[in-house]
């Protein structure tokens, strides 16, 4: 054999065995591709750490142990669609726009929800009194940028990818693979929540309770009448200057003479309960035009027959929009919701659907609010298995928001020192920690179907501290003279900063750490020039890091954040001028989020709402687990993001500032 | 100037200038303006204080 014959034949065995290692690493490649993240609201790294030294939480100790744990960086402000953009984004706000659960329109000050917004409708004809829509209309998602799974599905068309409950997603965004939306998903009613309550004992204040509707109710021979009031008819013309008229279904509650048992009666359907009980879903239709079937809203409820004698309550959930007959867009592909709800049964679609508003309202006491809360981790928790049980490969993200909405509630129950803790409480003072023995439920359910190259990453997206006292924001600003109040004698009544006097305005807060410059050609009656505003803005930002509190000397205020400065994208320049940083213990008050101007500047949180995350970025990190090493010193969410799509090996695209974390 | 002028029956016009004192106005001319631009918003299909007060009520972090 010549030297050249041989010099061939082993050019070509290399070429055998370089070809096969390559078919080696690359079925190893894919088969490591099973990314599974689980996404816990409000996960907190104090409380997780202390949980896990007490080994309540084997689950999350074995994942630490074995590849890593460490607290994330939150977004400023560490409000949950402005993290979770972050990490859909893998930007900051000036890339998304998103910068406060509440926004305003600079054009009348009025306050908006910050993650999805109607649009309006196009035109229609009219016909006997009703209107037909030829067109347009529907809820538009208001996050801008690009989400990172459809970078994902773009640069790798074979990774099958599903989006569970994903806050920031609603509508969710078009994807070849699944999503259903969370967070920001309304109500039928078009609001975030808003539960119905029949009684014959209504609790102090009903007339004006927050995030649902009290109704008196009067038996009469063991029979109680109900109307439960749908959304509005879309196809009906309202007459002269009228508000739309609303659809409404009637029922009837007939209770048992003798025993503590009732019986439902609402559109044909029988629900029998007993005291305390509560019904499974009931599905509703809303007629819009008498005798046409096209033209009915879907909707569900659940009843809960809190008491039957002596007094009468029943409490009737928010009307949820029905996922196996969805009038708006939950899911994409549409088909998608009900096929959960075959797999798993009917669900709540609103996000956040712990009803926080019936336990702050006093309609439900803290049994009933975790009992409430039980079943929404319950279908959490069937679809989360459902969505495991069919996980070959690809990218799966699950959302649990129950650590979130219960560390809300229940932090007075642990904490002797809230304004808000009642000895009576403390049959509840384990009740978070048993939440997250839940949660590490779910981490056990993942780590069951994970092979060795399984990625498992588990992350939050803030912390939580106590929420002691509220700041009135506005009311300081009214006193430093930055916000002039129309009426004196009026300063504590109405809200949307209907008592400012714009004029001689030159700085307002909305929302629930954000200060807005009232900027000339911005703002609707804007008084500070864009050459004012920096002064302005490093005055305010100087004076907010003095404030104290003068029963206790403490400073309020750790981090006031110019915008200009930490946030960088497009929409930047949307964004307020200063959000601000709370110290644990403080947070914007009640009056100031939707535009109040009380007298004072402080008050006592005495609400079951007694826990929060609405302060300094600094003070609240969420956590990060994973079952691999963890490289990267100091995470923040938008390195998750990157390091997701790294594992599929995809780059981060432009908008993109993360790093990979392993 | 002409086109800026609305005739308004006298009763009418005393009646809002007394409302435009005591809620705190500071002239009558910005409380009916107030007024008008509440009344044209429902027109322009743009949601009532009290339907955003209603949606965003929902929410836990505001009352």
């Amino acid at each position: 054999m010549s030297h050249s014959h041989r010099s061939f034949s082993s050019l070509v065995v290399l070429w055998i065995i370089f070809s096969f290692a390559q078919l080696f690493l690359c079925c190893k490649c894919l088969a490591m591709e099973k990314v599974l993240v689980l996404g816990m609201d409000g996960l907190d790294p104090q409380l997780l750490e202390k949980f896990m030294d007490e080994g309540r939480l084997p689950h999350f100790k074995r994942l630490a142990d074995q590849g890593g744990y460490t607290p994330l960086g939150t977004s400023i402000p560490p409000q949950s669609p402005v993290a979770w953009s972050n990490f859909i984004t893998g930007g900051n706000p000036g890339t998304h726009g998103i910068f406060d659960f509440i926004h305003r329109n600079p054009a009348n000050y009025l306050p908006e929800f910050s993650l999805a917004q109607a649009e309006p409708p196009g035109k229609s004809i009219r016909l006997l009194g009703y209107q037909f829509p030829l067109g347009g209309g529907g809820m538009k998602l208001m996050r801008d940028g690009e989400a990172f799974w459809t970078v994902l599905e773009r640069e790798r068309e074979d990774v099958s990818v599903t989006i569970c409950r994903m806050p920031a997603n609603f509508p969710p965004v078009e994807m070849r693979g699944n999503a259903l939306s969370g967070m920001g998903t309304p109500d039928l009613l078009g609001g975030y929540g808003s539960f119905s309550y029949y009684t014959t004992d209504p609790p102090k204040d009903y007339e004006t309770v927050s995030g649902g509707k009290v109704y008196v109710v009067y038996p009469l021979n063991n029979q109680v009448k109900g109307i439960l009031h749908g959304p509005q008819n879309s196809f009906k013309v309202a007459e002269d200057r009228a508000p739309i008229p609303k659809t409404e279904v009637e029922f009837m509650v007939k209770m048992d003479p003798e025993n503590p048992v009732a019986l439902i009666e609402i559109q044909g359907q029988e629900i029998l309960l007993e005291e305390g009980g509560w019904s499974d879903w009931v599905q509703i239709e809303f007629d819009q035009i008498p005798l046409l079937w096209w033209d009915s809203a879907h909707g569900m409820v659940r009843f809960y027959m809190k008491s039957i004698r002596p007094e009468f309550s029943l409490y009737v959930t928010p009307i949820q929009v029905d996922p196996a007959r969805p009038d708006i867009p939950i899911a994409t592909p549409k088909e998608y919701a009900p096929q959960i709800t075959k797999a798993i049964g009917p669900f709540y679609t609103q996000g956040l659907a712990e009803d926080t508003k019936a336990l702050s309202g006093e309609v439900f006491d803290d049994r009933e609010f975790l009992i409430q809360a039980g079943i929404v981790y319950e279908e959490l928790v069937r679809h989360f298995e459902y969505e495991l049980s069919r996980f070959e490969k690809g990218l799966l993200f699950f959302y649990f928001g129950t650590s979130d909405q219960c560390a809300h509630m229940l932090w007075r129950a642990m904490d002797e020192k809230h304004p808000g803790h009642i000895p009576d409480l403390l049959e509840y003072s384990d009740a978070l920690g048993e939440i997250y023995e839940d949660m590490d439920a779910m981490l056990a359910k993942a780590l069951e179907i994970a092979d060795d190259d399984t990625v498992i990453m588990i992350m939050s997206d803030h912390g939580f501290g106590p929420f002691y006292y509220g700041f009135h924001l506005n009311s300081w600003l009214a006193d430093e003279g930055y916000l002039a109040v129309k009426n004196p004698y009026m300063r504590g009544k109405g809200e949307f900063l209907s008592n400012v006097d714009w004029g001689k305005t030159k700085a307002y807060a909305l929302g629930l750490n954000s200060i807005y410059i009232n900027l000339k050609g911005r703002e609707g009656h804007g008084t500070v020039t864009s050459l004012q505003k920096e002064a302005l803005v490093e005055e305010i930002c100087e004076k907010l890091l003095a404030i104290q509190d003068p029963r206790n000397g403490e400073y309020v205020i750790s981090k006031a954040y110019k915008t200009e400065e930490v946030y960088m994208g497009p929409n930047t320049i949307k964004a307020p001028e200063i959000i601000v940083g709370y110290k644990r213990g403080y947070r914007a008050s009640w009056a100031t989020s939707l535009g109040s101007i009380p007298e004072g500047w402080f008050e006592d949180n005495v609400e079951a709402w007694s826990a929060d995350h609405c302060m300094a970025a600094e003070e609240l990190p969420g956590v990060f687990l994973a079952n691999r090493p963890i490289k990267l010193k100091d995470p923040a969410l938008y390195d998750v993001t990157v390091t997701v799509l790294s594992l599929f090996g995809v780059k981060p695209t432009g908008q993109m500032i993360g790093r990979n974390i392993f | 100037m002409f086109g800026s002028k609305v005739k308004l029956d006298k009763e009418l016009l005393d009646r809002a200038k007394r409302i435009s004192l005591v809620a705190g106005y500071a002239s009558v001319e910005e409380f009916i303006a107030h007024a008008l631009e509440k009344e044209i918003q429902q027109f322009d299909g743009a949601d009532s204080e009290e339907e955003i007060k209603k949606r965003l009520q929902g929410l836990g972090y505001i009352s």
